[in-house]
């Protein structure tokens, strides 16, 4: 079946999350809905995401903490926008080696 | 949805414990010799269920301990309305009677001991037994309960995104108005803690339960470690990742979600019982089948069982609601989903209707409707292995 790709929806789990999940694709520039807590707000894709995969609600510092459900999922590895693709190249976990510092 | 969620279902009291949504005869085999006859005595006592434990006999010293409490968990199960004991000795028959003291429900037991070791006057003698224990419990009526005398067990598998944005959340939302109630829950699975095992020792009631979190995850990590495994190093793995999961807090996050927000009042080791209400942290293997009995070793009455890409797996003792939030899922399998959540990935909105609904349900397979799992017999109970046996 075709047709217009449907406009992008993306779950927000809890309010206080800075990251929503796609429920399907969103190209570069399409308006994205968000649903969940804090319903009717949107943000503009900057690049394209995948189905599923997780989108930035606000622009957030390199190590700043990421949360879904509430929960923290991990700190920024490089700075992010809102609207931004977020994964594992911008995405690591608490539980990674941190990054290396002089004298370790 | 235009009325309040059912509160009440129809179960079988027992002089001591949870109600039962079910009452059937129990064939519990506690040794793999009977194991053969076993069988043949649970398929012909129409309606009994067969529970075995083929290796029990050479698990000795501290590893045994868990395993005598699962199967005196088992026996104790509120589902249970009579118990038959098949073993080859009858001393460890008699052990068990001892360990379930008195409870109120028929219980007997028939051993190799008990007819010169010929295995068919041990079918034929289990068999009559069995036979009269069903007669007897077939008198019990089911009565009005209250829906805060159940114990839940939540459980996950072959998930997909849908069960960490929909299904796993709902499970959760469900089980904080159980609690709430003055319910009970059991969550299992601790490696799918790993993660977010610091969220779950936040929400512990005391520290004590905090600091067991904590070990238990630990403990697995070494155990894998020492099998050659690195639970942190590939995890999530590379489909993980590709269908949009990112780091491990993150995976954990969809799955620790089962267990909604309420403090965690109680931990339990595998075998343990949870007699009171609250929600319990039971120390766990995560393969399903191991799993879940162990939760329902714990006395939880009804499995909410959540599945992205379909699982027909269900307990035998405990009757399996089988959920998804995956609509193709769902539309493939029209004979596995008692429950389909996929309304709430689109409509986050319809969330609370839909945790009504999920009650609603869960009231009617506690006062006998029957669940795909049940009808499909797609059930088997496993108790998880400990040690090295002799």
């Amino acid at each position: 079946m075709s047709g217009p790709a449907p406009a992008p929806v993306a779950v927000r789990l809890h309010a206080a999350d800075s990251v929503a999940v796609l429920l399907h694709d969103a190209a570069p520039g399409a308006t994205v809905t968000i649903t969940g807590d804090g319903a009717g707000a949107t943000v503009v894709a900057t690049g394209d995401i995948p189905r599923h995969h997780k989108i930035a609600l606000t622009d957030l510092a390199e190590g700043a903490t990421m949360i879904r459900n509430a929960i923290a999922i991990g700190r920024a590895s490089a700075p992010v926008a809102a609207g931004d693709w977020v994964h594992v190249h911008n995405l690591v976990s608490a539980h990674a080696a941190p990054p290396s510092r002089d004298g370790d | 949805m235009t009325h309040p969620p059912a509160r009440q279902f129809l179960g079988y009291r027992r002089a001591s414990g949870r109600p039962g949504v079910r009452n059937f005869l129990l064939v519990l085999n506690v040794t793999g010799l009977t194991t053969v006859p076993a069988r043949r005595v649970a398929a012909e006592l129409i309606g009994s269920r067969l529970v075995t434990m083929d290796h029990g006999t050479a698990i000795t010293g501290r590893h045994d301990g868990p395993v005598h409490a699962t199967l005196a968990g088992l026996a104790l199960h509120p589902n249970v309305g009579a118990v038959l004991v098949l073993s080859a000795l009858r001393g460890k028959a008699e052990a068990l009677l001892a360990q379930l003291g008195d409870s109120g429900r028929p219980v007997a037991a028939v051993s190799l001991d008990d007819t010169g070791r010929d295995a068919h006057a041990f079918r034929a003698a289990a068999v009559q037994t069995g036979a009269q224990l069903t007669v007897e419990i077939s008198r019990q009526r089911r009565e009005p309960c209250a829906w805060n005398e159940l114990m839940i067990a939540l459980e996950c598998g072959m998930s997909d995104p849908t069960s960490g944005l929909a299904a796993n959340p709902l499970l959760g939302h469900l089980t904080d108005r159980l609690i709430d109630a003055g319910g009970a829950a059991i969550f299992g699975e601790t490696t799918e803690w790993l993660g977010c095992e610091h969220h779950l020792m936040q929400r512990a009631a005391i520290p004590a339960i905090a600091a067991r979190i904590g070990a238990a995850v630990a403990r697995r990590v070494a155990l894998a470690g020492e099998a050659g495994l690195d639970l942190l190093g590939n995890n999530p793995n590379a489909a993980n990742i590709a269908s949009g999961l990112t780091t491990i807090e993150d995976k954990a996050i969809g799955s620790v979600a089962k267990s909604g927000q309420r403090p965690i009042t109680a931990f339990l080791e595998y075998g343990e019982r949870l007699t009171g209400p609250g929600l319990a942290a039971q120390d766990g293997p995560s393969y399903t089948p191991e799993s879940l009995t162990g939760l329902v070793a714990a006395g939880a009455q009804v499995v909410l069982f959540t599945t992205g890409c379909g699982n027909a797996y269900v307990s035998r003792m405990a009757p399996t609601i089988k959920i998804t939030g995956n609509a193709e899922t769902a539309d493939s399998l029209p004979a596995q989903f008692d429950f389909c959540c996929s309304d709430v990935l689109r409509h986050p909105s319809r969330m609370a209707a839909t945790v009504d609904a999920l009650q609603d349900q869960l009231l009617e397979v506690a006062s006998g409707a029957l669940t795909y799992g049940e009808i499909l017999g797609e059930d088997e109970e496993v108790i998880s292995r400990f040690g090295e046996t002799l």
